[in-house]
């Protein structure tokens, strides 16, 4: 019973097509000179290369978190989060990593209480892994 | 009076039946995920040429996951209302979150409607669905994901599994619209579509917004493939 279900369960990821993260080099046009540093932090890979640094602009009462310099080991539905804490159990969602390697930007919602996220993450969604995380002092 | 004796007269071949008794396992696969059931029918032969089959059935599901995104499951939140006429409502996309697990895996045990139809002697079609049951499992963590906000929680399979309507539906139920063909006396194979609903309960309401709510429920299509025995 047993190996028929892990049979399945095989059979059924082989189905699977995963999702990566493109790897041409990004260059959004976000201009840090215009805007305010809030905070930054240093990014750490998790079990993974990672590096890089994320920083939080204001600009125009809307804040925006800048990942340059950056560069990350490629995986499957990685996503930018901001979290309350270091496990990211409660967090934001900032949307699909872009590239893998490039300087790129990533809006933050309106009316946030930036003190109450002061982390950030490279995060696999889908198999709930974290790549890398920095905290934002 | 003559037209009510002509009606029964000819409802008599329909009113003549034999029993038969049989069980199957089927394994089913969809996109990162699958399951293996198996069953055990009881049903009655229909009509003059007993071509006619209808019955009933237990069916133990276990079925296992990857990365699947369970979505709000009370119809009150999804078609705004709970009544028999939801099966031809829209969803309400604005009600409806997700809650992601990474590796579900849910056991079901459900007594079950069988309905059947010898197309020839070796050829025959069917459908069933779970009726009443319940559900088993370990807990899972998984991520309830409301727009930008997430959140990580523990959630168990929903233990009381019952047929409704359309998103009335409670807990884990399986389904399956299958051909049967003969290879031997008492046995042979079985091929067909098996659409499957999974549910899970978080250990909190995650989700608040329009109400309160813990439910949330995957639907599969699996393609299913089997073996069945005649007793």
């Amino acid at each position: 019973m047993k190996k028929l279900s892990i049979l399945i369960f095989v059979l059924a990821l082989g189905c699977g097509v995963e999702e990566v993260t493109p790897t041409t080099p990004v260059d959004d046009n976000f201009m840090t000179g215009m805007a305010t540093k809030i905070n930054m932090g240093v990014i750490m890979g998790v079990n993974h290369t990672v590096s890089g640094t994320a920083t939080i602009y204001e600009q125009d009462g809307k804040y925006t978190l800048v990942l340059d310099p950056f560069q990350s080991q490629n995986g499957p539905d990685l996503k930018v989060y901001l979290s309350k804490d270091i496990g990211a159990k409660t967090f934001i969602r900032l949307g699909v990593l872009k590239s893998t390697t490039g300087k790129q930007s990533y809006a933050l919602p309106a009316n946030i209480n930036l003190s109450e996220y002061p982390y950030a993450h490279i995060w696999c969604e889908a198999f709930s892994v974290e790549f890398a995380r920095a905290m934002l002092n | 009076m003559k037209k009510v004796l002509i009606l029964l007269i000819s409802l008599v071949p329909f009113l003549s039946w034999s029993q038969i008794k049989y069980g199957d396992v089927t394994g089913a696969v969809g996109h990162r995920e699958g399951s293996l059931s198996a069953m055990y029918t009881y049903a009655w032969q229909l009509g003059a040429k007993k071509k006619f089959e209808i019955g009933i059935a237990g069916r133990f599901t276990t079925y296992l996951g990857q990365n699947q995104y369970y979505i709000t499951a009370p119809a009150k939140l999804t078609s705004g209302s709970t009544g028999p006429l939801v099966i031809f409502k829209e969803n309400i996309a604005a009600n409806i979150d997700t809650f992601l697990i990474q590796s579900p895996q849910v056991n079901a045990l459900n007594i079950a409607i069988h309905l059947g139809y010898q197309v020839s002697n070796k050829i025959s079609v069917g459908f069933n669905i779970d009726a009443l049951g319940f559900s088993f499992g370990s807990k899972k963590s998984g991520s309830y994901i409301n727009g930008v906000f997430g959140q990580q929680e523990q959630a168990k399979p929903t233990a009381f599994n019952a047929l409704l309507i359309s998103d009335n539906d409670l807990g884990s139920l399986n389904s399956e619209l299958f051909l049967k063909y003969q290879l031997k006396d008492n046995w042979g194979i079985k091929s067909g579509l098996q659409f499957l609903f999974t549910e899970y309960t978080t250990d909190t309401e995650v989700q608040q917004t329009p109400e309160p709510n813990s439910r949330f429920r995957d639907k599969s299509l699996l393609f299913a493939f089997g073996l069945y025995k005649n007793f």
